[in-house]
């Protein structure tokens, strides 16, 4: 008997819901039970993770991002400004630069400036300045990329129109396009916040006192301290996720309300 | 002619306008191909031509919009062609309209109209928001001071960027094909606020398409065709008796777009 097209429609439905139940069924009955409930989910001997992974780590975390976050914005715009000038010398730094630190691992920048250069230059950096350092760099490099995208959407007459009104490249600059532009890159900003959100863990190949500990090294030294097997990392997990999922609700509000304005 | 002249006409401070030998290319294209055209102060002038004629360029050309390769202008008391000529000083005194409007999408209507008076001129705020507020009444928006760009009608959106730009008290007024993007039925409020700023004196160079409001608001016309003006003279003039043969297949076309000529042996 010929189907209609709905009909159809529905089975490949049905049979794509089945493969999917199977499938994680499977997983379910395969999965080792017994060491996942004593090395995953094991919540019992988490209680020493608390309050300190809260206090300590979730806030440093988030002032490690917030600093990261604050040089690579600067340091983006900047970059973002140099790639668009006409003057070649400053689009070859800048397309230099962008090219290298989008191109290097970060845990290597980190390994530069936690190790490196201190060395080199026979400095103690704090391991504020390292990470606000080693962070604002490569975030730099991503934001530059993101804003000068913005920047160049912003349409030429708006230029334009601010020029004619007498005022100067700079303010035009300042006052007309770049407010406009960053109301355009609010949404893959947000994303390079959850980005450096997550980078800010690689913090943990310098030596850290307790005070300066954030999510991940509290979820590395609790797989050794505390005989749970590898809960404390699930326990870290959940609150980055704590940090990130509020960031991309707020990603998706500032995109619907970009696309209302816009007409 | 160049320098800002008491106006018989009208009530507004109006500057002149002396273009001497322009020429534009880009590349090898030659846009411009050695325009002169002075603009006394108070005075009205239409470029009309069709398409590619050089007549937008020429018009950006005015405040430097678009930098000539050759010759002079002068525009009130400044030389704009001079290479030490403080720019940003002698747009202040131009207004500029745009085919696109071009009006600031993240300000209000007030805050197009301040923005430039307070961060350029050093208004106070309060002092911008008066002056804004009387030319939205002038172009008949005032009712209108809170609304964003996009809720405006394309002709509202027009009347607020005369106004944005009239906010800077020029001396001159360019205006790049104002009506050319606009919906039929918005097209006459627009001419109307332009009607009216020519009444008071404004010196103005219009770059139009719309040939009743050349011929009844222009002290002349200027026909461009191929980066050359080709005739020149009173509106009514040019536009009813051009003398020029491409005067008159441009405005035999324009006038009457449906025209079907019948070719006869």
């Amino acid at each position: 008997m010929a189907m209609t097209a709905r009909q159809r429609a529905k089975v490949s439905l049905y049979v794509q819901a089945g493969i999917f139940v199977v499938a994680v069924a499977a997983l379910i009955l395969a999965a080792d039970w017994k060491t996942i409930g004593n090395s995953v989910f094991n919540f019992a001997k988490i209680g020493p993770m608390f309050p300190d992974i809260f206090l300590v780590g979730l806030k440093n975390t988030l002032i490690y991002t917030a600093l990261g976050f604050i040089v690579g914005l600067s340091g983006g715009l900047l970059l973002a400004l140099m790639k668009l000038s006409t003057f070649p010398l400053y689009r070859w730094i800048a397309t230099g630069y962008i090219e290298f630190f989008r191109g290097i691992p970060a845990l290597l920048v980190f390994i530069a400036f936690g190790y490196g250069v201190p060395l080199a230059f026979q400095v103690s950096w704090d391991v504020t300045i390292v990470v606000m350092v080693s962070l604002g760099m490569v975030a730099s490099a991503y934001i530059a990329e993101t804003l000068r995208a913005g920047l160049q959407a912003v349409p030429k007459g708006q230029m334009e129109a601010a020029r004619s009104l007498g005022m100067p490249q700079w303010r035009a600059m300042v006052t007309i396009v770049i407010p406009q532009a960053f109301k355009i890159v609010l949404p893959p900003l947000t994303n390079e916040v959850i980005l450096l959100t997550k980078d800010s863990s690689l913090i943990y190949v310098l030596g850290l006192t307790a005070s300066q500990y954030e999510l991940t090294k509290f979820g590395r030294d609790g797989i050794s301290s505390l005989g749970a097997g590898l809960t404390p990392l699930l326990v870290a997990g959940a609150f980055y996720l704590i940090i990130t999922i509020p960031l991309s609700l707020l990603a998706r509000k500032f995109e619907s309300r970009t696309a209302r304005t816009k007409r | 002619m160049n320098d800002v002249e008491s106006n018989p006409r009208g009530t507004v401070k109006a500057a002149g306008v002396s273009l001497k030998d322009l020429r534009k290319s880009y590349g090898s294209n030659e846009v411009l191909k050695g325009i002169s055209l002075d603009v006394a102060p108070g005075e009205v002038v239409c470029l009309i031509g069709p398409s590619g004629s050089g007549k937008s360029t020429l018009l950006r050309c005015v405040n430097l919009l678009e930098k000539p390769n050759e010759g002079t202008i002068h525009v009130g008391g400044f030389e704009a062609t001079d290479l030490d000529v403080d720019i940003d000083k002698m747009r202040r005194k131009v207004g500029m309209v745009f085919q696109q409007f071009n009006l600031f999408p993240h300000l209000d209507a007030l805050r197009n109209c301040t923005v430039a008076q307070t961060k350029v001129l050093r208004r106070s705020q309060a002092e911008a928001d008066k002056v804004a507020r009387h030319n939205l009444e002038r172009v008949g928006l005032g009712h209108l001071a809170d609304r964003f760009p996009d809720q405006l009608s394309g002709g509202q959106q027009q009347r607020v960027a005369i106004a944005r730009a009239l906010s800077m008290n020029p001396e001159l007024m360019l205006f790049d094909e104002p009506t050319s993007a606009l919906d039929p039925e918005t097209v006459g409020d627009v001419l109307a606020v332009m009607r009216n700023l020519a009444k008071e004196g404004m010196t103005m160079l219009v770059v139009t398409h719309e040939m009743g409001f050349a011929r009844e608001v222009a002290d002349r016309v200027v026909f461009m065709d191929g980066g050359v003006v080709v005739e020149e003279g009173v509106a009514e003039q040019v536009i009813s008796a051009p003398t020029q043969p491409r005067t008159k297949e441009f405005l035999r076309r324009v006038l009457d777009p449906t025209h079907i000529e019948v070719v006869e042996d």
